[in-house]
Protein backbone atom coordinates (compact mmCIF):
# COMPACT_ATOMS: atom_id res chain seq x y z
CA UNK A 1 0.00 0.00 0.00
CA UNK A 2 1.56 3.33 -1.03
CA UNK A 3 1.55 6.44 1.09
CA UNK A 4 -1.16 7.93 -1.14
CA UNK A 5 -3.47 4.94 -0.77
CA UNK A 6 -3.10 4.37 2.94
CA UNK A 7 -5.95 5.93 4.88
CA UNK A 8 -5.32 9.26 6.53
CA UNK A 9 -6.61 7.79 9.76
CA UNK A 10 -7.34 4.23 10.81
CA UNK A 11 -8.84 3.47 14.19
CA UNK A 12 -9.37 -0.11 15.38
CA UNK A 13 -11.03 -1.11 18.64
CA UNK A 14 -10.30 2.19 20.38
CA UNK A 15 -11.90 2.19 23.83
CA UNK A 16 -11.82 4.35 26.92
CA UNK A 17 -13.40 4.17 30.36
CA UNK A 18 -12.72 6.97 32.81
CA UNK A 19 -12.12 6.10 36.43
CA UNK A 20 -13.55 8.70 38.76
CA UNK A 21 -13.18 9.49 42.42
CA UNK A 22 -10.17 9.12 44.69
CA UNK A 23 -10.05 5.35 44.47
CA UNK A 24 -11.11 5.15 40.83
CA UNK A 25 -13.87 2.74 41.78
CA UNK A 26 -16.52 4.70 39.86
CA UNK A 27 -16.22 4.20 36.13
CA UNK A 28 -17.74 5.97 33.16
CA UNK A 29 -17.58 4.45 29.72
CA UNK A 30 -16.53 7.25 27.37
CA UNK A 31 -15.83 5.27 24.22
CA UNK A 32 -16.96 1.78 23.29
CA UNK A 33 -14.58 -0.07 20.96
CA UNK A 34 -14.47 2.20 17.91
CA UNK A 35 -13.51 1.26 14.37
CA UNK A 36 -13.19 4.04 11.85
CA UNK A 37 -11.30 4.83 8.66
CA UNK A 38 -10.85 8.30 7.21
CA UNK A 39 -9.67 8.54 3.61
CA UNK A 40 -7.07 10.93 2.37
CA UNK A 41 -8.34 14.23 1.06
CA UNK A 42 -11.79 14.08 2.54
CA UNK A 43 -13.63 16.25 5.02
CA UNK A 44 -14.82 13.90 7.70
CA UNK A 45 -17.44 15.06 10.17
CA UNK A 46 -17.57 13.53 13.63
CA UNK A 47 -21.01 14.19 15.01
CA UNK A 48 -22.74 13.59 18.28
CA UNK A 49 -24.42 15.39 21.17
CA UNK A 50 -22.51 16.61 24.20
CA UNK A 51 -21.02 13.68 26.03
CA UNK A 52 -21.09 11.36 23.06
CA UNK A 53 -17.33 10.79 23.05
CA UNK A 54 -16.21 13.15 20.27
CA UNK A 55 -13.67 15.09 22.30
CA UNK A 56 -12.49 11.94 24.07
CA UNK A 57 -11.71 10.41 20.68
CA UNK A 58 -9.82 13.51 19.59
CA UNK A 59 -7.93 13.69 22.86
CA UNK A 60 -6.87 10.06 22.52
CA UNK A 61 -5.71 10.76 18.96
CA UNK A 62 -3.72 13.77 20.17
CA UNK A 63 -2.19 11.85 23.08
CA UNK A 64 -3.92 13.87 25.78
CA UNK A 65 -5.87 10.88 27.07
CA UNK A 66 -4.62 7.30 27.10
CA UNK A 67 -6.85 4.67 25.52
CA UNK A 68 -7.62 1.46 27.37
CA UNK A 69 -7.46 -0.55 24.17
CA UNK A 70 -7.19 -0.23 20.43
CA UNK A 71 -4.81 0.76 17.68
CA UNK A 72 -4.49 3.98 15.71
CA UNK A 73 -2.59 4.78 12.54
CA UNK A 74 -2.24 8.33 11.29
CA UNK A 75 -0.97 8.90 7.74
CA UNK A 76 0.13 5.26 7.67
CA UNK A 77 2.25 5.64 10.81
CA UNK A 78 1.71 4.03 14.17
CA UNK A 79 0.19 6.41 16.70
CA UNK A 80 3.23 6.05 19.00
CA UNK A 81 5.55 7.29 16.22
CA UNK A 82 5.86 11.07 16.74
CA UNK A 83 6.75 11.57 13.06
CA UNK A 84 3.08 11.92 12.03
CA UNK A 85 2.67 14.85 14.39
CA UNK A 86 4.93 16.97 12.20
CA UNK A 87 2.38 16.44 9.40
CA UNK A 88 -0.75 17.02 11.48
CA UNK A 89 -2.56 19.98 13.03
CA UNK A 90 -4.96 20.17 15.96
CA UNK A 91 -7.41 22.76 17.19
CA UNK A 92 -8.74 21.85 20.66
CA UNK A 93 -12.25 22.66 21.83
CA UNK A 94 -12.41 26.04 23.63
CA UNK A 95 -8.72 26.72 23.12
CA UNK A 96 -6.66 28.93 25.41
CA UNK A 97 -3.41 30.48 24.33
CA UNK A 98 -1.05 32.40 26.58
CA UNK A 99 -2.62 35.82 27.00
CA UNK A 100 0.76 37.48 27.49
CA UNK A 101 1.84 36.49 23.96
CA UNK A 102 0.95 38.09 20.65
CA UNK A 103 -0.33 35.92 17.78
CA UNK A 104 3.00 36.30 15.98
CA UNK A 105 4.89 35.15 19.09
CA UNK A 106 2.57 32.19 19.59
CA UNK A 107 2.86 31.03 16.00
CA UNK A 108 6.66 31.32 16.28
CA UNK A 109 6.54 29.14 19.41
CA UNK A 110 4.32 26.56 17.67
CA UNK A 111 6.63 26.60 14.65
CA UNK A 112 9.69 25.98 16.80
CA UNK A 113 8.05 22.97 18.45
CA UNK A 114 7.34 21.62 14.97
CA UNK A 115 10.98 22.06 13.98
CA UNK A 116 10.32 24.69 11.31
CA UNK A 117 13.09 27.04 10.20
CA UNK A 118 12.94 30.66 11.33
CA UNK A 119 12.28 31.99 7.81
CA UNK A 120 9.55 29.44 7.19
CA UNK A 121 7.86 30.33 10.47
CA UNK A 122 7.86 34.05 9.58
CA UNK A 123 6.43 33.40 6.14
CA UNK A 124 3.75 30.97 7.34
CA UNK A 125 2.78 33.30 10.20
CA UNK A 126 2.16 36.19 7.81
CA UNK A 127 0.13 34.00 5.45
CA UNK A 128 -1.95 32.42 8.21
CA UNK A 129 -2.66 35.62 10.11
CA UNK A 130 -3.89 37.11 6.84
CA UNK A 131 -5.95 33.98 6.14
CA UNK A 132 -7.75 34.09 9.49
CA UNK A 133 -8.12 37.86 9.46
CA UNK A 134 -5.72 38.65 12.31
CA UNK A 135 -3.01 40.56 10.40
CA UNK A 136 -3.96 43.81 12.11
CA UNK A 137 -3.72 42.15 15.53
CA UNK A 138 -0.44 40.33 14.94
CA UNK A 139 1.37 42.27 17.69
CA UNK A 140 -1.54 42.68 20.12
CA UNK A 141 -1.31 40.63 23.35
CA UNK A 142 -3.95 37.94 23.31
CA UNK A 143 -5.41 39.07 26.63
CA UNK A 144 -7.25 41.67 24.51
CA UNK A 145 -8.70 39.08 22.17
CA UNK A 146 -12.38 38.15 21.88
CA UNK A 147 -13.39 34.50 21.95
CA UNK A 148 -13.75 34.50 18.18
CA UNK A 149 -10.25 35.92 17.69
CA UNK A 150 -8.80 33.21 19.94
CA UNK A 151 -10.63 30.60 17.88
CA UNK A 152 -9.19 32.05 14.67
CA UNK A 153 -5.69 31.97 16.10
CA UNK A 154 -6.36 28.38 17.13
CA UNK A 155 -7.03 27.53 13.53
CA UNK A 156 -3.89 29.37 12.41
CA UNK A 157 -1.66 27.44 14.84
CA UNK A 158 -3.21 24.18 13.64
CA UNK A 159 -2.11 25.02 10.11
CA UNK A 160 1.35 26.47 10.81
CA UNK A 161 3.14 23.37 9.46
CA UNK A 162 0.89 23.12 6.37
CA UNK A 163 -0.37 19.76 7.70
CA UNK A 164 -1.61 16.84 5.64
CA UNK A 165 -4.33 16.10 8.18
CA UNK A 166 -6.08 18.57 10.46
CA UNK A 167 -8.09 17.62 13.54
CA UNK A 168 -10.56 20.30 14.53
CA UNK A 169 -12.64 20.02 17.70
CA UNK A 170 -15.75 22.19 17.32
CA UNK A 171 -14.02 24.69 15.00
CA UNK A 172 -17.09 26.94 14.71
CA UNK A 173 -17.44 27.37 18.45
CA UNK A 174 -17.52 31.02 19.53
CA UNK A 175 -17.47 32.39 15.99
CA UNK A 176 -19.85 34.98 14.58
CA UNK A 177 -21.44 34.34 11.13
CA UNK A 178 -18.50 35.99 9.36
CA UNK A 179 -16.04 33.88 11.31
CA UNK A 180 -17.99 30.72 10.56
CA UNK A 181 -18.06 31.56 6.88
CA UNK A 182 -14.31 32.12 6.98
CA UNK A 183 -13.65 28.79 8.71
CA UNK A 184 -15.94 26.97 6.27
CA UNK A 185 -13.97 28.42 3.36
CA UNK A 186 -10.66 27.46 4.97
CA UNK A 187 -11.87 23.87 5.45
CA UNK A 188 -13.05 23.69 1.84
CA UNK A 189 -9.75 25.17 0.65
CA UNK A 190 -7.85 22.51 2.61
CA UNK A 191 -9.77 19.81 0.76
CA UNK A 192 -9.05 21.56 -2.55
CA UNK A 193 -5.37 21.25 -1.72
CA UNK A 194 -5.71 17.54 -0.99
CA UNK A 195 -5.61 17.80 2.79
CA UNK A 196 -7.70 15.66 5.12
CA UNK A 197 -9.93 17.38 7.63
CA UNK A 198 -11.38 15.51 10.61
CA UNK A 199 -13.69 17.73 12.56
CA UNK A 200 -16.12 17.24 15.38
CA UNK A 201 -19.22 19.33 15.62
CA UNK A 202 -22.74 19.39 16.88
CA UNK A 203 -23.68 22.16 14.45
CA UNK A 204 -25.52 20.03 11.93
CA UNK A 205 -25.86 22.51 9.02
CA UNK A 206 -22.04 22.84 9.02
CA UNK A 207 -21.66 19.09 8.77
CA UNK A 208 -24.31 18.93 6.07
CA UNK A 209 -22.63 21.54 3.87
CA UNK A 210 -18.99 20.59 4.45
CA UNK A 211 -18.56 16.88 4.97
CA UNK A 212 -17.78 14.27 2.36
CA UNK A 213 -18.47 11.59 4.94
CA UNK A 214 -19.48 11.61 8.53
CA UNK A 215 -19.78 9.45 11.59
CA UNK A 216 -22.56 9.67 14.16
CA UNK A 217 -21.78 8.93 17.76
CA UNK A 218 -24.05 8.44 20.74
CA UNK A 219 -23.04 7.59 24.30
CA UNK A 220 -19.58 6.62 23.13
CA UNK A 221 -20.88 4.24 20.48
CA UNK A 222 -20.65 4.65 16.76
CA UNK A 223 -24.12 4.68 15.23
CA UNK A 224 -23.39 5.16 11.58
CA UNK A 225 -20.60 6.06 9.15
CA UNK A 226 -20.91 7.05 5.53
CA UNK A 227 -21.75 9.75 3.02
CA UNK A 228 -24.61 11.99 3.97
CA UNK A 229 -26.79 10.65 1.16
CA UNK A 230 -26.04 7.08 2.23
CA UNK A 231 -27.04 7.82 5.78
CA UNK A 232 -30.17 9.75 4.87
CA UNK A 233 -31.23 7.82 1.74
CA UNK A 234 -32.74 4.99 3.68
CA UNK A 235 -34.92 7.48 5.45
CA UNK A 236 -36.80 8.83 2.40
CA UNK A 237 -40.18 8.50 3.97
CA UNK A 238 -42.43 11.13 2.54
CA UNK A 239 -43.00 13.40 -0.44
CA UNK A 240 -43.63 17.06 -0.93
CA UNK A 241 -46.59 17.70 -3.23
CA UNK A 242 -47.16 21.11 -4.79
CA UNK A 243 -50.71 21.67 -6.03
CA UNK A 244 -52.71 24.62 -7.37
CA UNK A 245 -56.34 25.79 -7.63
CA UNK A 246 -59.14 24.22 -5.74
CA UNK A 247 -61.13 25.48 -2.79
CA UNK A 248 -61.44 24.45 0.83
CA UNK A 249 -63.26 21.24 -0.13
CA UNK A 250 -60.32 20.12 -2.21
CA UNK A 251 -57.93 20.74 0.68
CA UNK A 252 -60.23 18.78 2.97
CA UNK A 253 -60.32 15.92 0.47
CA UNK A 254 -56.50 15.90 0.24
CA UNK A 255 -56.16 15.94 4.03
CA UNK A 256 -58.70 13.13 4.26
CA UNK A 257 -56.60 11.15 1.78
CA UNK A 258 -53.59 11.49 4.07
CA UNK A 259 -51.93 14.82 3.17
CA UNK A 260 -50.43 17.18 5.70
CA UNK A 261 -50.70 20.85 4.59
CA UNK A 262 -47.43 22.69 5.20
CA UNK A 263 -47.87 26.05 3.47
CA UNK A 264 -49.79 28.24 1.06
CA UNK A 265 -48.45 30.66 -1.56
CA UNK A 266 -51.41 32.40 -3.19
CA UNK A 267 -53.27 29.74 -5.14
CA UNK A 268 -50.59 27.18 -4.66
CA UNK A 269 -50.29 25.03 -1.63
CA UNK A 270 -47.75 22.59 -0.38
CA UNK A 271 -48.28 19.39 1.52
CA UNK A 272 -46.29 16.50 2.90
CA UNK A 273 -47.57 13.04 2.06
CA UNK A 274 -46.43 9.62 3.23
CA UNK A 275 -45.42 7.18 0.50
CA UNK A 276 -48.44 4.90 1.02
CA UNK A 277 -50.92 7.78 0.78
CA UNK A 278 -49.38 9.42 -2.29
CA UNK A 279 -51.65 7.82 -5.00
CA UNK A 280 -54.81 8.63 -3.02
CA UNK A 281 -53.80 12.27 -2.44
CA UNK A 282 -52.88 12.82 -6.11
CA UNK A 283 -56.20 11.27 -7.13
CA UNK A 284 -58.14 13.45 -4.65
CA UNK A 285 -56.51 16.64 -6.00
CA UNK A 286 -57.21 15.70 -9.62
CA UNK A 287 -60.77 14.61 -8.86
CA UNK A 288 -61.48 17.92 -7.12
CA UNK A 289 -60.38 20.00 -10.13
CA UNK A 290 -56.95 20.90 -8.82
CA UNK A 291 -53.60 20.34 -10.48
CA UNK A 292 -50.58 18.56 -9.12
CA UNK A 293 -47.60 20.74 -10.07
CA UNK A 294 -44.88 18.62 -8.60
CA UNK A 295 -44.08 15.62 -6.44
CA UNK A 296 -40.69 15.43 -4.83
CA UNK A 297 -39.27 12.92 -2.38
CA UNK A 298 -38.33 14.64 0.82
CA UNK A 299 -35.11 13.44 2.34
CA UNK A 300 -34.90 13.78 6.03
CA UNK A 301 -32.52 16.55 7.05
CA UNK A 302 -29.49 15.62 9.08
CA UNK A 303 -31.05 17.49 11.95
CA UNK A 304 -34.25 15.45 11.77
CA UNK A 305 -32.24 12.26 11.49
CA UNK A 306 -30.07 13.31 14.40
CA UNK A 307 -33.02 14.07 16.63
CA UNK A 308 -34.73 10.84 15.73
CA UNK A 309 -31.61 8.76 16.38
CA UNK A 310 -30.83 10.58 19.60
CA UNK A 311 -34.43 10.28 20.70
CA UNK A 312 -34.68 14.07 20.76
CA UNK A 313 -33.31 13.98 24.25
CA UNK A 314 -29.62 13.67 24.88
CA UNK A 315 -30.12 14.34 28.58
CA UNK A 316 -30.99 10.71 29.07
CA UNK A 317 -27.33 9.87 28.65
CA UNK A 318 -26.24 9.38 32.23
CA UNK A 319 -22.78 10.72 31.47
CA UNK A 320 -23.70 13.69 29.30
CA UNK A 321 -21.48 15.90 31.40
CA UNK A 322 -19.06 16.80 28.63
CA UNK A 323 -17.25 14.89 25.96
CA UNK B 1 19.85 14.01 23.06
CA UNK B 2 18.95 15.00 19.50
CA UNK B 3 19.02 18.63 18.42
CA UNK B 4 15.27 18.46 17.75
CA UNK B 5 14.57 17.37 21.29
CA UNK B 6 16.93 19.96 22.74
CA UNK B 7 15.42 22.67 20.56
CA UNK B 8 11.91 21.81 21.77
CA UNK B 9 12.97 21.81 25.43
CA UNK B 10 14.68 25.17 24.94
CA UNK B 11 11.54 26.54 23.23
CA UNK B 12 9.35 25.54 26.20
CA UNK B 13 11.95 26.84 28.68
CA UNK B 14 12.21 30.18 26.83
CA UNK B 15 8.45 30.57 26.80
CA UNK B 16 8.25 29.70 30.51
CA UNK B 17 10.87 32.32 31.31
CA UNK B 18 9.05 34.87 29.16
CA UNK B 19 5.82 34.20 31.05
CA UNK B 20 7.61 34.58 34.38
CA UNK B 21 9.21 37.85 33.30
CA UNK B 22 5.83 39.20 32.22
CA UNK B 23 4.28 38.29 35.60
CA UNK B 24 4.20 41.46 37.68
CA UNK B 25 4.28 39.52 40.95
CA UNK B 26 7.84 38.59 40.14
CA UNK B 27 8.91 42.23 40.08
CA UNK B 28 7.11 42.86 43.35
CA UNK B 29 9.06 40.10 45.06
CA UNK B 30 12.35 41.40 43.72
CA UNK B 31 11.34 44.84 44.94
CA UNK B 32 10.72 43.44 48.42
CA UNK B 33 14.00 41.57 48.40
CA UNK B 34 15.84 44.77 47.54
CA UNK B 35 13.90 46.52 50.28
CA UNK B 36 15.14 43.94 52.74
CA UNK B 37 18.72 44.56 51.71
CA UNK B 38 18.23 48.29 52.14
CA UNK B 39 16.72 47.75 55.58
CA UNK B 40 19.81 45.72 56.43
CA UNK B 41 21.86 48.70 55.44
CA UNK B 42 19.84 50.88 57.78
CA UNK B 43 20.22 48.40 60.65
CA UNK B 44 23.90 48.18 59.93
CA UNK B 45 24.30 51.85 60.63
CA UNK B 46 22.74 51.34 64.03
CA UNK B 47 25.01 48.49 65.15
CA UNK B 48 28.63 49.27 65.87
CA UNK B 49 31.16 46.87 64.18
CA UNK B 50 28.40 44.39 63.34
CA UNK B 51 27.10 46.37 60.37
CA UNK B 52 28.76 44.28 57.66
CA UNK B 53 27.55 40.99 59.14
CA UNK B 54 24.00 42.31 59.54
CA UNK B 55 23.89 43.52 55.94
CA UNK B 56 25.14 40.16 54.66
CA UNK B 57 22.87 38.22 56.99
CA UNK B 58 19.70 40.07 56.05
CA UNK B 59 20.65 40.16 52.37
CA UNK B 60 21.18 36.39 52.19
CA UNK B 61 18.06 35.70 54.28
CA UNK B 62 16.00 37.92 51.95
CA UNK B 63 17.42 36.11 48.95
CA UNK B 64 16.45 32.77 50.50
CA UNK B 65 12.97 33.71 51.72
CA UNK B 66 11.88 35.69 48.65
CA UNK B 67 13.50 33.18 46.34
CA UNK B 68 11.48 30.42 48.04
CA UNK B 69 8.27 32.43 47.68
CA UNK B 70 9.01 33.05 44.01
CA UNK B 71 9.90 29.39 43.55
CA UNK B 72 6.65 28.11 45.11
CA UNK B 73 4.51 30.70 43.36
CA UNK B 74 6.01 30.29 39.90
CA UNK B 75 6.53 26.55 40.14
CA UNK B 76 2.91 25.89 41.02
CA UNK B 77 1.20 28.58 38.96
CA UNK B 78 3.16 28.24 35.72
CA UNK B 79 2.81 24.48 35.63
CA UNK B 80 -0.77 24.21 36.89
CA UNK B 81 -1.99 26.96 34.58
CA UNK B 82 -0.84 24.96 31.57
CA UNK B 83 -3.00 22.05 32.71
CA UNK B 84 -6.00 23.92 34.11
CA UNK B 85 -6.30 26.41 31.25
CA UNK B 86 -5.49 23.70 28.73
CA UNK B 87 -2.79 25.70 26.98
CA UNK B 88 -0.68 22.55 26.80
CA UNK B 89 -3.24 20.72 24.63
CA UNK B 90 -2.14 22.12 21.26
CA UNK B 91 1.50 21.80 22.36
CA UNK B 92 1.32 18.10 23.24
CA UNK B 93 -0.40 17.44 19.90
CA UNK B 94 2.83 18.58 18.26
CA UNK B 95 5.97 16.43 18.26
CA UNK B 96 6.65 17.44 21.86
CA UNK B 97 6.71 14.61 24.39
CA UNK B 98 5.42 15.07 27.91
CA UNK B 99 8.94 14.53 29.26
CA UNK B 100 10.24 17.31 27.01
CA UNK B 101 7.46 19.62 28.12
CA UNK B 102 8.17 18.91 31.79
CA UNK B 103 11.91 19.39 31.29
CA UNK B 104 11.28 22.66 29.44
CA UNK B 105 9.06 24.00 32.21
CA UNK B 106 11.60 23.00 34.87
CA UNK B 107 14.58 24.53 33.09
CA UNK B 108 12.63 27.70 32.27
CA UNK B 109 11.65 28.13 35.92
CA UNK B 110 15.17 27.33 37.12
CA UNK B 111 16.61 29.90 34.73
CA UNK B 112 14.13 32.50 35.98
CA UNK B 113 15.22 31.79 39.55
CA UNK B 114 18.85 32.00 38.46
CA UNK B 115 18.24 35.47 37.04
CA UNK B 116 16.51 36.47 40.26
CA UNK B 117 19.27 35.17 42.50
CA UNK B 118 21.87 36.91 40.33
CA UNK B 119 19.93 40.20 40.53
CA UNK B 120 19.57 39.89 44.30
CA UNK B 121 23.23 38.91 44.76
CA UNK B 122 24.30 41.89 42.65
CA UNK B 123 22.06 44.06 44.83
CA UNK B 124 23.76 42.74 47.96
CA UNK B 125 27.25 43.22 46.51
CA UNK B 126 26.32 46.73 45.36
CA UNK B 127 25.13 47.57 48.88
CA UNK B 128 28.37 46.31 50.43
CA UNK B 129 30.47 48.07 47.80
CA UNK B 130 28.64 51.40 48.01
CA UNK B 131 28.87 51.45 51.83
CA UNK B 132 32.57 50.58 51.72
CA UNK B 133 32.30 47.15 53.33
CA UNK B 134 34.18 44.07 52.23
CA UNK B 135 32.44 42.46 49.27
CA UNK B 136 34.42 39.25 48.95
CA UNK B 137 33.60 36.33 46.71
CA UNK B 138 33.17 34.03 49.72
CA UNK B 139 29.56 35.19 49.84
CA UNK B 140 28.94 33.11 46.71
CA UNK B 141 29.54 30.00 48.82
CA UNK B 142 26.26 30.85 50.54
CA UNK B 143 24.49 32.09 47.40
CA UNK B 144 25.11 28.94 45.34
CA UNK B 145 23.47 26.55 47.88
CA UNK B 146 20.58 29.01 48.25
CA UNK B 147 20.03 28.75 44.50
CA UNK B 148 20.27 24.94 44.66
CA UNK B 149 17.59 24.91 47.37
CA UNK B 150 15.34 27.14 45.28
CA UNK B 151 15.66 24.86 42.25
CA UNK B 152 14.66 21.95 44.48
CA UNK B 153 11.62 23.96 45.62
CA UNK B 154 10.66 24.41 41.96
CA UNK B 155 11.08 20.69 41.28
CA UNK B 156 8.79 19.88 44.23
CA UNK B 157 6.23 22.43 43.00
CA UNK B 158 6.35 20.91 39.52
CA UNK B 159 5.90 17.43 40.99
CA UNK B 160 2.80 18.46 42.96
CA UNK B 161 1.41 20.31 39.94
CA UNK B 162 1.55 17.15 37.85
CA UNK B 163 -0.39 15.29 40.54
CA UNK B 164 -3.13 17.66 41.65
CA UNK B 165 -4.85 21.05 41.33
CA UNK B 166 -2.96 24.32 41.77
CA UNK B 167 -4.40 24.99 45.25
CA UNK B 168 -3.46 21.55 46.58
CA UNK B 169 -0.12 21.72 44.79
CA UNK B 170 0.69 25.00 46.57
CA UNK B 171 -0.31 23.54 49.96
CA UNK B 172 1.70 20.36 49.32
CA UNK B 173 4.78 22.26 48.20
CA UNK B 174 4.69 24.62 51.18
CA UNK B 175 4.26 21.67 53.56
CA UNK B 176 7.26 19.80 52.12
CA UNK B 177 9.42 22.95 52.07
CA UNK B 178 8.53 23.85 55.66
CA UNK B 179 9.03 20.25 56.82
CA UNK B 180 12.35 20.19 54.96
CA UNK B 181 13.50 23.38 56.62
CA UNK B 182 12.61 22.05 60.06
CA UNK B 183 13.58 18.44 59.49
CA UNK B 184 14.88 18.16 63.05
CA UNK B 185 11.33 18.67 64.24
CA UNK B 186 10.27 15.73 62.10
CA UNK B 187 13.07 13.58 63.48
CA UNK B 188 12.20 14.47 67.07
CA UNK B 189 8.51 13.93 66.54
CA UNK B 190 8.57 10.94 68.92
CA UNK B 191 9.17 13.36 71.77
CA UNK B 192 5.73 14.82 71.06
CA UNK B 193 4.00 11.67 69.77
CA UNK B 194 5.64 8.78 71.64
CA UNK B 195 3.38 6.16 70.05
CA UNK B 196 4.36 7.06 66.49
CA UNK B 197 6.19 4.13 64.85
CA UNK B 198 9.91 4.70 64.48
CA UNK B 199 9.95 3.52 60.86
CA UNK B 200 7.35 6.17 59.99
CA UNK B 201 9.33 8.96 61.60
CA UNK B 202 12.57 7.82 60.00
CA UNK B 203 10.85 7.33 56.65
CA UNK B 204 9.38 10.83 56.76
CA UNK B 205 12.71 12.32 57.78
CA UNK B 206 14.56 10.77 54.85
CA UNK B 207 11.75 11.32 52.35
CA UNK B 208 11.71 15.08 53.01
CA UNK B 209 14.54 16.99 51.39
CA UNK B 210 16.65 18.51 54.15
CA UNK B 211 16.80 22.17 53.19
CA UNK B 212 19.14 22.86 56.11
CA UNK B 213 21.86 21.22 54.05
CA UNK B 214 21.70 24.24 51.73
CA UNK B 215 22.03 26.76 54.53
CA UNK B 216 25.59 28.10 54.67
CA UNK B 217 24.54 31.64 55.53
CA UNK B 218 25.79 31.81 59.11
CA UNK B 219 29.06 30.04 58.34
CA UNK B 220 29.83 32.42 55.49
CA UNK B 221 28.73 35.57 57.32
CA UNK B 222 30.67 34.72 60.49
CA UNK B 223 33.75 33.63 58.59
CA UNK B 224 33.69 29.88 59.31
CA UNK B 225 35.43 28.06 56.48
CA UNK B 226 33.21 26.41 53.86
CA UNK B 227 35.24 23.92 51.86
CA UNK B 228 34.59 22.92 48.26
CA UNK B 229 34.07 19.43 49.67
CA UNK B 230 31.12 20.71 51.71
CA UNK B 231 29.64 22.30 48.59
CA UNK B 232 30.35 19.15 46.57
CA UNK B 233 28.49 17.01 49.09
CA UNK B 234 25.50 19.35 48.96
CA UNK B 235 25.59 19.33 45.17
CA UNK B 236 25.51 15.52 45.05
CA UNK B 237 22.63 15.51 47.57
CA UNK B 238 20.88 18.16 45.48
CA UNK B 239 21.32 16.26 42.20
CA UNK B 240 20.04 13.02 43.72
CA UNK B 241 16.95 14.70 45.14
CA UNK B 242 16.32 16.56 41.89
CA UNK B 243 16.63 13.36 39.86
CA UNK B 244 14.26 11.55 42.22
CA UNK B 245 11.68 14.37 42.34
CA UNK B 246 11.69 14.97 38.58
CA UNK B 247 11.55 11.25 37.80
CA UNK B 248 8.44 10.83 39.95
CA UNK B 249 6.97 13.97 38.32
CA UNK B 250 7.72 12.59 34.83
CA UNK B 251 6.07 9.23 35.61
CA UNK B 252 3.00 10.97 37.09
CA UNK B 253 2.78 13.37 34.13
CA UNK B 254 3.06 10.55 31.59
CA UNK B 255 0.18 8.69 33.26
CA UNK B 256 -2.12 11.68 33.49
CA UNK B 257 -5.30 11.91 31.42
CA UNK B 258 -6.26 15.49 30.48
CA UNK B 259 -10.03 15.10 30.58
Amino acid sequence: MTAETTPALRIAGLAKTYRLGLTGSVTRMALAPLDLTVRRGEIFGYLGPNGSGKTTTLKILMGLVRADAGAVEVLGLDHADPAWRRRAGYLPEHPYFYDYLTPAEYLAYAGRLLGLARGEIAQRSEELLRLVGLSEARDVPMRRFSKGMVQRLGLAQALVNDPEIVFLDEPMSGLDPIGRHLVRNIILDLRERGKTVFFSTHILPDAETLCDRLALLRSGRLLKVGRLDEILAIDVSHFEVLASAGGPELKQAAVAAGANLTGEMGERWRMHVDEQHLPAVVAAVSAGGGRVLGVQPVRESLEEYFFREMGGNTARDPWALGD
Amino acid sequence: MGTGRLSRIVAVAANTHREAVRERVLYNLIFFAILMILSGLLLGQLSIRQDEKIIKDIGLAAMDVFGTLIGVFLGVSLMSKEIERRSLYPLLAKPLSRDEFLAGKFFGLSFTLFVNVVVMALGLYATLFVTGRSADLALLKAVLPIYQGLVLVVAIAVLFSTLTSSALAAVGTVCVVVAGRYSDVVRNMRDVVPDAPAWLIEGLYYAMPNFRNFDFKNRVVYGDPVSWGDLGFVTVYWLLYLALTLSVAAVAFRQRDFQ
